[in-house]
């Protein structure tokens, strides 16, 4: 899958997150008058909109790497990322209506027109923060943490406005919210997918075999290739491959390569190499795969 | 004497009904409705003569709410807080009509002697209601209405620049002197939206609603063909939590409005008419004496789902009967009203975006390519006709040639024929040869056995060999 196909991958899952958070959060709204408080109910629709989202978005990299071990602890991870986010998002949001609180607001239409959409577009910002950082959580990477904050933070934002907004614009609510919540998941992944792109230091394309023309965008510090689920590349159709067999690392901004086999070698240009600073179209080799590195 | 009795009745029950015991809602507060589900009720209560009580036995009083303004529901009230306003003070928004017939004497007629007109009775009246308002945290804005809304300053503390900027108020000339009043209520309660605390604008009114698009046919400056009904400013006055008190100056025999009689009694306000500037000068105070008094009853709002929610207060007057008033507030949540039930489509809704992530992780992308080829990677715009060429003949040319296999155009670095792809039968291998040193997998050759997955620079462009399921024939 092409980078940019993963983006579009991406926008697909926004829309599948955004069509079940929708759903979802209907249901939920049908029962307003079980719950307590204003404040918990709203809370509660944070939690399920984060549920839903982190976890729908939590399996796109397992999807991208055709991993199914991936997808599961991507979804366990964002089902707890988004339980976090999206109580976060809220209560954040809501804690600025709080300090605003007079300054802000000073009236019913005003709460309703500008502090409630703005502070909860902040909140939505937050959810969104708190689901793009699930895959940087999951495979415990700084850098793709990085990227997923910015990312999630711009989709929240544009999404968060789309889902406060619309409702006023559309005359038919259930529309409306329908194509708010179509809209976060949609932003979340488009931003999700720009930003990644813009950050990563490079491309691996794999060159050869099943998966060949799959792009892996090297967005983290550390990337094991190998043929174990622990491997960030796992290559489980390809001969001669180790568990773990090589590692791609980012030293001052400029990529390397380095064998992590004792009994495999790795070659980069047809030369054996233990370690070696990438350049512009080198060929890697490693088992039987080949992968062409690009800058992004 | 029988219809003498009856009459004679009949204006006792009135009178008695005039001046009975009241209670009103002037305001509803539900701004912290989110953050502690609190909605705060304003009252203000009225013995038989008219006059506000300030302090009533909290028993008397009860507080319902209903999503539907039939099926009430008691609530228990958490906090009663008789004068409730003086702490927190009052914001006061004068409201001065300042069209035409203002500049004319009480009785309707033009006069030369200015301090006869009822715009400068109006405004030593305003002054001296400033000057009676010794409560530090009460705060006074002053604006006018004609044909056009004009505010000259939102309520503050400083009484004497509203003072000083009565005499910004001049005499409207052409066709100015229309009587906006509820496009100006609208535009005032707007205004008031900056303010938080209690508010009320005091509107004093010499005549009826005369919009200028109705009366001249020519849009107005400011909302062109658009003209205001009383139940805008109405709901727009809700919405603000501004309660409209309503002063009708002039000769009795002048048109009232009827309109923003509806105004004020709505927005909690009240209505009061004054015929001359010393009833005027009490009338200000009245107003103030009313909202002072005025109780604050907080409870905890319900969760029943509803564009509006109608609270009723109740009380338990002196001769044992009934009074009641009821307002509503807003309670509609950010995204709207839910569904009337359940529908089997949501769930199915869900079920769709489950099953369509799950068919997106069964994707695997894999490469179905069988043939031996060579696809291009990167190419220079303009230089390759198509992105992939599979390999059927035993020679493949690659080049500048139009009659080269693979053609890479306009790269003059690259020969007419700079390369072929050999393929030998026996050994069932392709194998790159060369004349010129040509890139592959980053490395000069001439010539070299290519292996799947090598890639071949010739003159910018990257092509990648494909040896598709070639072994497997082997």
């Amino acid at each position: 899958m092409s980078t940019l196909m993963k983006r579009v991958f991406l926008c697909i899952i926004g829309l599948l997150a955004g069509l079940a958070s929708w759903a979802t959060v209907e249901l939920i709204i049908i029962q307003q008058a079980k719950f307590p408080s204003y404040l918990l109910f709203s809370i509660t629709l944070g939690v399920i909109v984060g549920i839903f989202m982190s976890g729908f978005f939590g399996t796109s990299e397992g999807i991208f790497l055709a991993d199914g071990s991936k997808i599961i602890k991507g979804i366990i991870t964002g089902i707890i990322v988004g339980t976090i986010g999206g109580t976060a998002g809220f209560l954040i949001g809501q804690a600025i209506l709080f300090a605003a609180g007079n300054n802000l607001a000073h009236s019913v239409s005003d709460i309703n027109k500008i502090a409630l959409p703005l502070t909860r577009t902040i909140g939505w910002s937050i959810l969104g923060i708190f689901i793009g950082i699930t895959e940087g959580i999951r495979s415990f990477s700084f850098r793709k943490i990085k990227v997923g904050f910015l990312g999630g933070m711009l989709g929240g934002i544009t999404g968060g406005l789309a889902v406060e907004y619309l409702p006023r614009i559309l005359d038919n609510l259930l529309v409306a919210r329908l194509v708010g919540f179509l809209s976060f998941g949609f932003f979340i992944g488009i931003f999700y997918g720009i930003i990644e792109k813009t950050f990563s230091l490079g491309i691996l394309k794999l060159l050869n075999g099943k998966y060949k023309g799959k792009e892996f965008l090297i967005n983290q510090k550390r990337i094991k290739i190998g043929s174990s689920s622990w491997s960030d590349i796992k290559l489980s159709d390809y001969e001669d491959i180790d568990p773990i067999h090589a590692e791609i690392f980012v030293k001052r901004k400029n990529v390397n390569i380095r064998n992590k086999s004792k009994e495999s070698i790795i070659k980069v240009n047809d030369d054996i190499t233990e370690q070696k600073e990438l350049k512009f179209e080198d060929v890697i080799q490693i088992g039987s795969a080949k992968f062409i590195f690009k800058y992004s | 004497m029988k219809s003498k009795s009856i009459l004679f009745l009949f204006v006792l029950l009135f009178i008695q009904k005039a001046f009975a015991e009241s209670v009103n809602i002037s305001q509803i507060d539900n701004s912290s409705l989110l953050l502690d589900q609190n909605i705060r009720v304003y009252i203000s209560i009225t013995d038989n003569k008219g006059l506000p009580i300030k302090r009533v036995d909290e028993g008397k009083i009860t507080v319902s709410e209903s999503s539907d303004e039939k099926n009430f529901k008691k609530v228990k009230v958490q906090s009663f807080k008789p004068e409730a306003n003086y702490e927190r003070g009052i914001n006061f928004l004068l409201l001065l009509d300042n069209s035409g017939s203002m500049y004319f004497d009480l009785n309707g007629r033009e006069t030369s002697d200015e301090e006869k007109t009822r715009i400068s009775q109006a405004k030593r009246a305003v002054i001296e209601f400033i000057n009676s308002i010794k409560n530090p945290a009460d705060k006074v804005g002053i604006a006018s209405y004609n044909s056009y809304y004009e505010v000259y300053s939102m309520p503050v503390s400083d009484k004497n620049k509203i003072i000083n900027y009565l005499d910004e108020i001049k005499k409207p000339s052409g066709e100015e002197g229309w009587t906006e009043i509820y496009s100006s209520l609208y535009l005032a309660a707007e205004d008031f939206s900056q303010i938080s605390g209690r508010k009320a604008i005091i509107i004093l009114s010499d005549g009826e609603n005369r919009p200028f698009y109705v009366h001249t046919g020519k849009p107005h400056r400011d909302f062109g063909k658009k003209v205001f009904k009383y139940q805008e400013a109405i709901e727009k006055n809700i919405i603000e939590g501004v309660s409209v008190f309503t002063i009708n100056y002039g000769n009795p025999a002048d048109k009232k409005d009827s309109g923003l009689k509806s105004i004020s009694y709505n927005t909690g306000g009240v209505v009061f008419d004054a015929y001359n500037e010393e009833e005027l000068k009490s009338v200000y105070s009245k107003i103030r004496e009313r909202i002072l008094s005025e109780i604050m009853i907080t409870y905890k709002a319900g969760m029943e789902p509803a564009e509006k929610k109608y609270v009723k207060v109740e009380m338990t007057a002196s001769d044992n009967s009934k009074v009641s008033s009821t307002r509503y507030y807003i309670s509609s949540m950010i995204f709207g009203m839910p569904l009337k039930e359940s529908t089997p489509w949501l769930l199915l809704a869900i079920l769709i975006a489950l099953l369509l992530l799950w068919l997106l992780s069964m994707i695997k992308f894999k490469n179905r390519n069988t043939q031996p080829l060579l696809e291009i990677l990167d190419a220079p715009r303009g230089t390759i006709v198509s992105r992939t060429l599979a390999l059927t003949k035993n020679q493949t040319v690659i080049g500048g040639s139009k009659n080269a296999d693979l053609t890479i155009l306009n790269a003059p670095s690259v020969k007419e024929e700079h390369a072929t792809i050999v393929f030998d039968q026996k050994t069932q291998v392709y194998a790159l040869k060369s004349k010129e040193d040509v890139l592959v997998n980053n490395k000069p050759v001439k010539t070299k056995i290519l292996e799947s997955g090598d890639v071949i620079n010739v003159g910018g462009t990257t092509i990648v060999f494909d040896e598709g399921e070639i072994k497997k024939k082997r």
